[in-house]
């Protein structure tokens, strides 16, 4: 992919996560769309304002789990049935209810990891560079006590001049322009 | 720029709304319709034998309320969280009813001989004459009674059962009056009442832990006196947390439909409620399949018959579906999130969760009983495990519904107030 120039986009900052929030839902009610926020802790009502959709992570955590279920349980009964048929204490040689234990951990941990790898995953991470970090005051303060809200270029309605004027009539404490 | 605070204010009046006397009276009316049921299913059975077997359900569904109820508390007063407003009036009402649950109790206390083998030997010779206990089996059972005659005889049920009672009216008594004190008092002395709170409640659950144990024990594992189980009272402990959390979604949201809950039942703290009932959910069936496999596992003539009796002769349909019941349902449900944020969902799976823990408790207590014991068969009398307790839990809710109109349904003297009136995006 060719190297991107320009105007990444508006980057307003905001003190308090309700202005942000009152911001992005002013925002999406006027058309904008390609637009994101950023806070140092999840504030649901940001995602909610600006149309968070649902993601996949649920999904795919449920066919982890049950693959884990179904790939233990089997590796177990073809292992006491068939593989090693073996006697122990009189017992049947498919003997379900111990086979549960370890196929339950095997959902938990199937699970588990396909919600941490698909989230990260989906969120194309890991990203070796974001152009948002190149504004300072978001280096400086969006894992700290910033509330962000950027509108990106790529959004139709954007124009750098009206979106500025845009952007500032919510009062932030700053709004820079974001290069790519 | 100068931060500008979104917060709700609550209302003047915190009393319950006027529909609680609407519950109360629905209440009042299923417990009478239900008593006339259970009478007509004793007349039409010939016998009052499982009148009693079910009032001893309703006595541990009740029991489960109250006393876990007061339990519960206890571990919101140590833990704290912005889930303790909107549970702790409901709670209190709950740990309040514990008067009603002693007068079930004492219909219990003294028709023992009716119930358990330990305290009659007529019931026992009864089997043996019936065919229903073979030669092994009444040795068994004479060697159980006797070695735990001391523990196990009418005096001491009905020492032990009063001792436990007056224990737990005590934490009721204390925690019920120290929250009217602290809400007299001012905002500035809360880390004092905290503390104060706290030093009551952490020994209270460890007692509480102890003294249910016992009554589990006494009213319900002893009615097979040759079985035992360590985890037995942990089962119903976990079972009363499963059963309390979910009565206290049910209560908490439907008053939402009115002041002041509507002010102060956000989405975030449902959710969390919901999240800990799903923790109930799992550790209810940790502990259930976790005595299953173990005495699965040992396969030892001690241990094994008691769940023999409750799997062979059609009781493995009843096993299956208390699973599905208990256990599937309520966690395939729980597992969405969506479900936990909606009030009128969630609702429905606590309703559900209550009847599976009452089916649950049909599985434990009804094979007992040596006619039932490998055999479920229908009767009239088998009919009794739903008249009874319906009534019973009607005429509790009822008790409930008039405690929980006693006092204002929010604690204004707590700093989490504030917070819980902030706007649901300004909380971490």
């Amino acid at each position: 992919m060719p190297a991107r120039e320009g105007t990444y986009g508006l980057l307003a900052e905001f003190d308090t996560p309700s202005d942000l929030v009152r911001a992005a839902r002013q925002a999406r009610q006027d058309g904008w769309r390609r637009m994101d926020c950023y806070t140092p802790y999840p504030v649901e009502e940001a995602a909610e304002a600006i149309g968070f959709h649902r993601n996949k992570v649920p999904l795919l955590t449920l066919i982890g789990g049950l693959m884990g279920l179904a790939a233990m349980f089997s590796m177990e009964t073809w292992v006491s049935v068939i593989a090693y048929p073996l006697n122990i204490a009189g017992r049947p040689l498919y003997s379900w209810p111990a086979f549960i234990v370890p196929a339950y951990e095997w959902t938990i941990l199937f699970a588990g990891l396909s919600a941490a790898f698909g989230m990260l995953a989906l969120n194309g991470l890991p990203a070796l560079y974001h152009p948002l970090f190149n504004a300072p005051n978001f280096r400086n303060g969006a894992t700290t006590d910033k509330f962000f809200l950027c509108l990106e270029a790529l959004d139709p309605k954007f124009d750098l001049l009206e979106a500025k004027k845009y952007l500032e009539s919510f009062q932030p404490v700053s709004v820079v322009e974001v290069e790519y | 720029m100068a931060h500008v605070t979104h917060a709700k204010t609550l209302p003047a009046d915190l009393s319950a709304p006027l529909f609680v006397d609407a519950w109360k009276t629905r209440a009042l009316m299923v417990g009478l319709v239900f008593s006339v049921v259970a009478a007509g299913l004793a007349f039409a059975d010939g016998s009052v034998d499982h009148v009693l077997r079910a009032w001893l359900l309703g006595l541990m569904v009740t029991f489960g309320f109250a006393v876990g109820g007061l339990a519960l508390l206890m571990v919101q007063y140590c833990t704290g969280g912005k889930w303790g407003l909107l549970l702790r009036r409901p709670l209190e009402a709950m740990s309040r009813t514990l008067p009603l649950v002693f007068i079930y109790w004492v219909v219990i206390a003294l028709t023992q001989k009716r119930l358990y083998m330990w305290a009659n030997h007529g019931i026992v010779d009864d089997g043996v004459r019936r065919g229903l206990i073979d030669s092994d089996q009444l040795e068994a059972i004479n060697h159980a009674i006797s070695f735990k005659a001391p523990m196990l005889n009418p005096t001491m049920f009905v020492v032990v059962g009063l001792i436990c009672f007056a224990i737990w009216g005590f934490y009721t008594w204390r925690l019920n009056s120290m929250a009217l004190t602290r809400e007299a008092d001012t905002l500035a002395s809360t880390p004092y009442w905290i503390k104060k709170f706290e030093n009551l409640s952490g020994p209270g659950i460890v007692v509480y832990a102890l003294t249910m144990s016992a009554a589990a024990i006494y009213w319900v594992m002893s009615l097979d006196p040759t079985w035992y189980s360590s985890v037995y009272g942990l089962l119903f402990l976990v079972g009363q947390g499963y059963a309390v959390l979910a009565l206290g979604i049910i209560v908490s949201i439907s008053l939402s439909k009115a002041e002041p809950y509507s002010t102060i039942l956000r989405q975030t703290e449902q959710h969390d409620l919901g999240k800990m009932t799903f923790a109930f959910v799992m550790l209810n069936i940790y502990l259930a399949f976790g005595q299953f496999l173990i005495i699965w596992s040992g396969n030892l003539p001690e241990e094994i018959n008691w769940y023999l009796d409750r799997i062979r002769g059609h009781w493995g349909i009843i096993i299956t579906l208390d699973l599905i019941f208990h256990w599937l349902i309520p966690f395939t449900m729980l597992l969405s999130r969506d479900i936990k944020r909606n009030k009128k969902r969630l609702i429905r799976v606590c309703q559900w969760m209550i009847f599976a823990r009452a089916f649950d408790m049909f599985w434990l207590i009804e094979p007992n009983f040596k006619d039932a014991a490998r055999n479920l068969h229908a009767s009239w009398g088998i009919f009794e495990y739903v008249a009874v307790p319906v009534a019973m839990v009607g005429f509790w809710v009822a008790y409930f519904c008039m405690q929980l109109k006693t006092r204002p349904l929010v604690q204004v003297n707590d700093p989490h107030l504030a917070e819980i009136l902030e706007p649901e995006h300004a909380t971490a």
